[in-house]
């Protein structure tokens, strides 16, 4: 690593960009563009955030204050706990406990800093973690590993058996840095009554090993309090879903990655609910106007994405679509299967339910809504077993009236390059044009972006898609 | 009578299933050290652990599995869609890491484009990654429920008493194993690291009466034999998957013995004893669950440190070679750990990462274990 990149400490280095950009609409439209041209590394990402307007705004404050919320956490005398993105984090904040997740950390180092996580990620390999591992963990893992951010006080995951690979980033972690690790860990089945039993017992000891860690006991009428703004936030989230039903969507691209990033850091908060109203209130005019949430106001194609978006080069992915009018229809990430979600309706075994009539039913149905996160629910068993991914694909693409399937991933991750290929052929088979990509979404030297969007154009071109 | 352990553990199928077949008793693959051979072996059937020995093509493997997978399930996959596992009845997948569970997938897809190549009866076992009063709880109930889909799958049936008699017999031959490992950390090690392997590797694809009774032989003789050492370096390998003798031969020819290790396949299978006095069932879940020598069990480094720990005094080594198949995240980031720790310590070691199947890599992994040995030399 570069000396002069110990020089900062990634935490707080993003999070003093992210405060500082979250503030620039804060004056005149010409003083926005002014400072545009001050921070040229990720004008383009910003301001593909930005021009969303209040949501955008909002969007990027909300980042500042979480990553305050890590970077000030020991002086505020709050624990730190380093996760992961499908770790639900409702349960953390019960505890006043507050979450690090390092893949989110590294989308934000990805899209801000000039040359990526690239140093971070290799740090990682210097320390002994290996080359071929996750590059959605080994972004901002290699600042902690390298002492370059806050110290967690523990490390949660819910990983194993769903991604070993992102579990044992987690392991490796609490190995090499020696703090305390907790895994939730799931059986290959999600419906049945054994499954969600251990989900119970295993949820329930996690508690304990928070109680442990924190020195305190969970507090009910907290719990309670953010028990019932995530109900709040699943009609929100079930109403948004909905929207994105319509041809053409109302949304703009980008709010799918506000949507999940806004769950996954801020879940259960009062604001990842304001987050999800002000989406919905641009969402509500287009839909009244009958335009799509593009630029152009129109809609030449609609795209599933099955798997994770692509995050380098200043978010161009989301530039990408909406310049070629492609909606985008969502992702694994940001599928969560409350119960009353428009994609539920099919599977009402496998969606979960929030209840806060005491606190069984309360820790129940944060057990339920853990064993539910993307990626924990969707790929955790055979792709084609019921309730898996390839089930799940076939419903979102058929409910959202998809025009193609595509996935994008990392190089790291064994799970889904077990399998993709399988997966895509039964997806085609379906009658459902899918593309693979071979790049990393965290990590532009593997394939640039340039590159992934010629692919992407080639794909669109040959398979007729949108004339 | 080493000799034919070599030739057992050098080939996918051997004399012994042969034989096992024409007496018309069942043949079961198992892909992982987590699913109980006890349990196959008191169903009359002889159980089998999966290989990819031999593969000289990957035309198969590659077809399902994406590009950036461990080439151990590649291998077995190539085999299987060639007709090389068709003596088998039946298979059994778990989920050892990601790349070993999709075995599952992309042998019954594979199984749809190559007739014949799946097994009649293809199980799949989930397997907890820790160890609670819960998990070896479920994972129990997962052995039951294994157990009636072989009884109802090949009508046969599964008693406590013949459970007990397969626990009996395994342990038996992990005593043995054991004592091998044993003399084998001795100062007069009476066997190199290449056919102590083939001791290990050969009781995989064996019925195990008759691997216990020539174990028995092979330790005894053993006892008497001359060491082998002759000043060389004692050496322990550590990590993943290896069934290739031609790798373990490798590393001898440059000067040392592998007198200890903790490989996948390798010692680390045998160490534990199931309790013989317990309920059958919960002492065969407790024993395998609580086996936590492979890193797919999160957050046991510590243990897994000790153990090498241990093993590197009893067995006096000279340097530790880390070594994982490459896409091995698991393996591999240990063993960056295990570097740094045992560096620490004042014990020399080497990381290696490498490809399962032929050892086309001779030259670069002679090379690298050359150096290595000038180091500790």
């Amino acid at each position: 690593m570069k000396r002069e990149t110990r020089e900062y400490q990634y935490d707080w280095n993003i999070w003093s960009i992210i405060e500082n950009a979250s503030l620039t609409y804060d004056g005149s439209p010409k003083e926005y563009e002014t400072l545009l041209s001050l921070v040229p590394h990720f004008r383009d990402a910003l301001h593909a955030i930005i021009r969303q307007g209040e949501p955008g705004i909002l969007f990027m404050k909300q980042i500042a204050t979480y990553l305050k919320s890590i970077v000030s956490a020991h002086e505020n005398g709050k624990k730190v706990a380093m996760t992961t993105f499908c770790f639900a984090p409702p349960i953390l904040y019960a505890f006043g406990v507050v979450p690090l997740l390092l893949e989110p950390m590294t989308v934000l180092g990805t899209f801000i800093l000039q040359r990526g996580t690239s140093e971070y990620l290799d740090y990682c390999c210097e320390v002994g973690f290996t080359e071929t591992s996750c590059s959605s963990q080994r972004g901002a893992l290699g600042a902690y590993l390298a002492g370059l951010g806050v110290r967690p006080d523990m490390i949660v995951c819910d990983s194993p058996g769903i991604c070993d690979t992102n579990a044992n980033s987690y392991s490796f972690a609490s190995a090499y840095l020696d703090i305390p690790f907790y895994q939730l860990c799931y059986p290959p089945t999600l419906t049945d009554e054994r499954a969600g039993m251990f989900h119970r017992q295993d949820f329930m000891n996690l508690i304990s090993f928070l109680e442990e860690q924190t020195g305190s006991r969970l507090d009910i009428d907290r719990l309670r309090e953010i028990v019932a703004e995530i109900e709040l936030q699943n009609e929100l989230i079930n109403e948004f879903t909905e929207f994105q039903r319509l041809v053409p969507s109302p949304i703009p691209p980008i709010f799918n990655l506000f949507l999940y990033s806004g769950n996954f850091l801020m879940g259960g908060t009062r604001d990842f609910t304001e987050l999800l109203r002000s989406m919905l209130k641009t969402i509500r005019l287009n839909a009244s106007r009958g335009v799509s949430g593009m630029n152009s106001g129109k809609e030449r194609l609609r795209g599933f994405f099955s798997y994770i978006d692509h995050y380098t080069t200043d978010l161009r992915l989301w530039n990408f679509l909406d310049r070629n009018e492609i909606s985008h229809l969502g992702c694994i990430l940001s599928t969560f299967w409350g119960d009353e979600a428009p994609y539920s309706s099919e599977r009402t075994d496998a969606v979960f339910t929030m209840k806060r009539d005491s606190l069984e039913d309360m820790i129940d149905s944060l057990a339920m809504q853990m064993s539910r996160m993307p990626m924990v629910k969707s790929i955790r068993g055979p792709y084609d077993a019921p309730n898996m991914w390839l089930d799940d694909t076939l419903i979102m693409t058929r409910l959202m009236k998809a025009d193609f399937v595509a996935y994008f991933g990392t190089i790291g991750c064994r799970n889904t390059w077990g399998m993709v290929k399988s997966y895509a052929r039964d997806l085609e088979r379906s009658g459902i044009p899918t593309l693979i990509m071979y790049a990393d979404a965290f990590d532009d030297r593997v394939q640039s972006w340039e590159a992934v969007m010629d692919k992407m154009s080639e794909f669109i071109h040959l398979r007729g898609l949108g004339r | 009578m080493i000799n034919e352990f070599k030739e057992i553990s050098s080939t996918v199928s051997n004399p012994y299933v042969t034989r096992w077949k024409e007496s018309g008793k069942a043949v079961i693959g198992y892909s992982c050290t987590f699913i109980p051979d006890e349990i196959i072996h008191a169903a009359g059937m002889l159980p089998f652990r999966l290989r990819g020995i031999g593969t000289t093509s990957l035309s198969i493997g590659d077809t399902y599995f994406g590009p950036v997978i461990c080439s151990f399930p590649k291998c077995i996959l190539q085999l299987a869609g060639q007709g090389a596992y068709t003596f088998l009845d039946g298979a059994i997948i778990m989920n050892g890491c990601d790349s070993m569970r999709r075995l599952d997938e992309c042998w019954r897809k594979a199984g749809d484009d190559y007739a014949g190549t799946l097994p009649q009866y293809f199980h799949y076992m989930g397997v907890p990654h820790k160890v609670t009063d819960y998990s070896i709880a479920w994972f129990e109930e997962e052995l039951n429920r294994f157990i009636e889909s072989i009884e109802k799958h090949f009508g046969v049936k599964i008693t406590k008493t013949a459970l007990k008699n397969s626990i009996r017999l395994y342990n038996e031959g992990r005593a043995l194993l054991i004592e091998l490992d044993t003399m084998r950390a001795s100062e007069h090690s009476p066997i190199t690291g290449e056919d102590a392997t083939a001791v290990i590797l050969a009781g995989f694809a064996m019925p195990r009466e008759e691997y216990t009774r020539q174990l028995r032989e092979v330790i005894s003789e053993l006892r008497e034999a001359p060491p082998v050492l002759d000043g060389r370096k004692r050496l322990m390998v550590v990590g993943s998957t290896n069934d290739d003798l031609e790798f373990i031969r490798l590393i001898e020819e440059s000067g040392g013995v592998v007198v200890a290790d903790t490989m996948c396949f390798g010692s680390r299978s045998h160490r534990d004893l199931v309790d013989e006095k317990a309920d059958p069932l919960t002492a065969l879940a407790i024993r395998y669950l609580s086996h936590k020598f492979c890193p797919r069990m999160f957050g046991c480094y510590k243990e897994r440190l000790g153990y090498i720990m241990e093993r590197i005094q009893e067995a006096h080594i000279d340097g530790v070679i880390l070594q994982n198949i490459r896409f091995c995240d698991l393996h591999g980031s240990e063993n960056g750990i295990f570097e740094r720790d045992l560096e620490a310590q004042g014990i020399p070691c080497m990381r290696m990462e490498r490809e399962y199947g032929p050892l086309v890599e001779t030259g670069r992994v002679k090379m690298r274990v050359d150096a290595f040995m000038e180091r500790i030399a």
